[in-house]
């Protein structure tokens, strides 16, 4: 899909109908975060309504409603909104549609980041800004690889794609030898290399937001040299943008935008790699748009998995006669995204 | 033709020194020249090397056989230098079949696990080639199949989440590939697969062969390219299967010993490939065991980190200095083709479905 494919012609309608498109996302997004708010179990629906009108004098409702499940909601948005804008932003800024964080090395470097800062005892969950600066490390240090690895086929984007899966193979096999040497962590780090939103609590929250808040401003504010970008490098150029330090910059946000997210809920997997597809097949190529439109969308793909996720739980445990199985959101996102990637795949294949 | 012959001596002479490494270090360490002696003695010493470490690495040497000529046939069969067993689902769904009924406590008689390892295997690899339309283009497979290996990842990570600290443990450690505390029941498991593989792999050597030279040519010899690659496919599930219910996915042995099989004799055809592959396999297996084993001494490490620490950059260097001289030598190269002009026409593929 180029810009000129998607460009609408008049300005008018060029501004009203991705109005109208943001606003209704907008709504989903409120409609499917309540959703998530009232999935789950230990507290009845009526109870969440309760607690939520104001009127609940249940204080373990309170509690779980307030101190847990909205916290969580509100990491689950944010997290996925920031995997969707940086999965746009890489797939932009490199020219190549299957450039998620997952598949560029971003995401496994982040994980082996934060992995190795927690076994090493250098942080922990009650020093988290030190697991985001190790994730932010690890995800450059991702990235670094594979731009060091693919730098002369960077022209092909699959051949990229196939160099990005090999650079998460190996960083997913240093995280397996760093877990084997402080295997104490195992449990807890299990839960977010599949990416799990379970236990989050205002404080991930906290942390969370103002630093999706910054770097998503600066991914907007790049927005509209991303988007010539997208044309390629000599009309770039030729418009006057300089090339490189664009890239460059368009490159830091999305790396930091995946290392916030990781820290936060994990390696969710597919999000970053789809939601893109997604927001540029609904909103069209002018990023100005699709960048808040591919936030709505990610907060949603993943608020909706999460929900989804728990609603699920309960059946699954029965049926496994397992009470301690609770669904992971991560395990969500990548069934489902690992099949629309073959989807994708499979369409590239053909129009071969 | 000086380095050919070189570079085998020097595998061999890896491949024995790992060998007297894998019997004499260890506690009690047993000098190389009493070797001979201990094997057959009943004392301490030689019931540790005929009873635990022989075995061992008995067992090392068959799992890098088989890993390393199921990766070859692999990436003959898809044209694919980097069609891995990793990246196709086939090592995750073995290993998803194998973990499944440990962290379910599903009680699984011990000659049973190779075939759920054989079904899981199977189950993954099959999905990747039937999603990818049995590998139309080499690029399309791989993303497929890393698409099917992260499905089954996350379904075994569920699996772990799930499990408790002492499973985790176990499964974590099998997850790697370990060969630690085998025993002689488990090398004689292994071989009646061999039995079945071992002939089917000489059959396929020849198609192999003709696969090569693209799909248009390969019909035009006669040969049915989407069953012959299912029936490779085949092929190595059967090899992996068993290894990974034995040991584990002892990770990116398949990825390294062809591209150094390769590098042997880069003239070669499939079938001296095929046996250079095992034989690297083989000696890569067999040279990681030693750091796995004595490394962190009284603790053992699973020998599939130290597979996948060295084989996957080793590799991706040899793939990626591979691809040049062959485009300057021509007929010389390794089978490298992820370019477009090799994948079928689209008039036979539209007569395919």
């Amino acid at each position: 899909m180029t810009f000129l494919d998607t460009a609408p012609g008049p300005a008018r309608r060029a501004l009203r109908a991705p109005g109208v498109r943001i606003g209704g996302l907008a709504l989903l997004v409120a409609v499917i975060a309540c959703a998530g708010l009232f999935a789950g179990r230990g507290v009845t629906p009526e109870g969440v309504r309760a607690v939520l009108l104001g009127g609940g004098d249940d204080p373990t409702a309170e509690h779980i409603v307030l101190q847990l499940r909205l916290p969580r909601m509100l990491v689950a948005l944010v997290a996925g909104a920031c995997l969707g804008v940086a999965g746009l932003v890489l797939q932009s800024a490199l020219r190549n549609p299957l450039a998620g964080p997952e598949v560029t090395g971003v995401t496994p470097g982040a994980v082996l980041g934060a992995v190795t800062a927690t076994g090493l005892g250098l942080a922990g969950w009650e020093s988290p800004t030190a697991v985001v600066v190790a994730a932010c490390v690890g995800g450059f240090a991702g990235a670094g690889l594979l731009w060091l690895l693919a730098g002369r086929d960077r022209g092909d984007p699959e051949q990229t794609a196939v160099y990005g899966v090999l650079v998460s193979a190996v960083l997913a096999g240093l995280t397996a030898v760093v877990l084997l040497v402080a295997p104490g962590e195992l449990g807890s780090v299990v839960q977010w290399l599949i990416g799990s939103t379970e236990g989050r609590v205002w404080q991930h929250w906290n942390l969370l937001w103002p630093w999706a808040a910054f770097w998503g401003a600066a991914a907007w504010l790049l927005a509209g040299p991303l988007t010539l970008l997208r044309c390629g490098d000599e009309q770039a150029a030729a418009t006057g943008l300089a090339t490189g330090p664009g890239r460059g910059a368009a490159l830091v946000c999305a790396v930091a935008l995946t290392a916030g997210a990781v820290s936060a809920v994990g390696a969710l997997g597919f999000v970053g790699l789809l939601v893109p597809h997604l927001a540029l097949a609904v909103f069209g190529a002018d990023l100005r748009v699709t960048l808040p439109g591919a936030a709505l969308l990610g907060a949603a793909v993943v608020c909706g998995a999460d929900a989804a996720a728990q609603l699920l739980s309960p059946p699954l445990a029965a049926a496994f006669d397992a009470d301690r199985l609770t669904l992971p959101v991560g395990a969500l996102t990548t069934c489902v995204g690992a099949g629309l990637l073959m989807v994708v795949a499979r369409r590239r294949a053909d129009e071969r | 033709m000086r380095r050919p012959p070189v570079a085998l001596l020097c595998l061999g002479a890896a491949a024995l020194v790992s060998a007297v490494c894998a019997l004499s270090l260890g506690t009690p360490y047993v000098p190389p020249a009493r070797l001979p002696a201990t094997l057959g003695s009943d004392g301490l010493a030689g019931l540790v090397v005929t009873e635990l470490r022989l075995p061992r690495m008995v067992l090392a040497l068959i799992a890098g056989a088989c890993l390393g000529a199921a990766g070859l046939v692999l990436q003959e069969a898809l044209r694919n230098p980097l069609a891995v067993p990793e990246m196709l689902g086939v090592s995750s769904g073995a290993a998803l079949g194998v973990a499944a009924p440990l962290v379910l406590s599903l009680a699984v008689p011990l000659g049973l696990q190779p075939f759920l390892a054989l079904a899981g295997a199977a189950l993954g690899g099959l999905l990747t080639l039937v999603a990818a339309g049995f590998g139309r283009s080499p690029s399309a497979v791989l993303l497929t199949g890393a698409a099917v290996a992260a499905a089954l990842q996350a379904a075994l990570l569920v699996l772990m989440v799930m499990a408790d600290q002492l499973d985790l443990q176990l499964i974590y450690r099998y997850l790697l590939g370990s060969l630690s505390a085998r025993t002689w029941d488990d090398v004689t498991g292994l071989l009646p697969w061999l039995a079945v593989a071992v002939p089917a792999l000489v059959l396929c050597v020849p198609v192999l062969g003709v696969l090569r030279l693209g799909d248009d040519d390969a019909r035009a010899l006669g040969v049915r390219v989407e069953r012959a690659r299912v029936a490779a496919l085949g092929i190595a599930v059967v090899l992996i299967a068993p290894v990974v219910a034995v040991c584990g996915p002892v990770a990116w042995v398949g990825f390294l010993a062809p591209h150094l099989a390769r590098r042997l004799r880069p003239d070669g055809g499939a079938a001296g490939w095929l046996v250079r592959s095992a034989m690297c396999g083989a000696t890569v297996v067999l040279c990681a065991d030693q750091p796995a084993r004595l490394a962190l001494a009284p603790v053992e490490t699973p020998v599939g980190a130290w597979t996948a620490l060295v084989g996957v950059p080793v590799g991706v260097l040899l793939l990626k200095r591979g691809r040049r001289p062959a485009r300057v030598r021509g007929s010389v190269s390794p089978p490298a083709p992820v370019s477009p002009h090799h994948a079928p026409a689209p008039v036979l593929r539209k007569a395919e479905r």
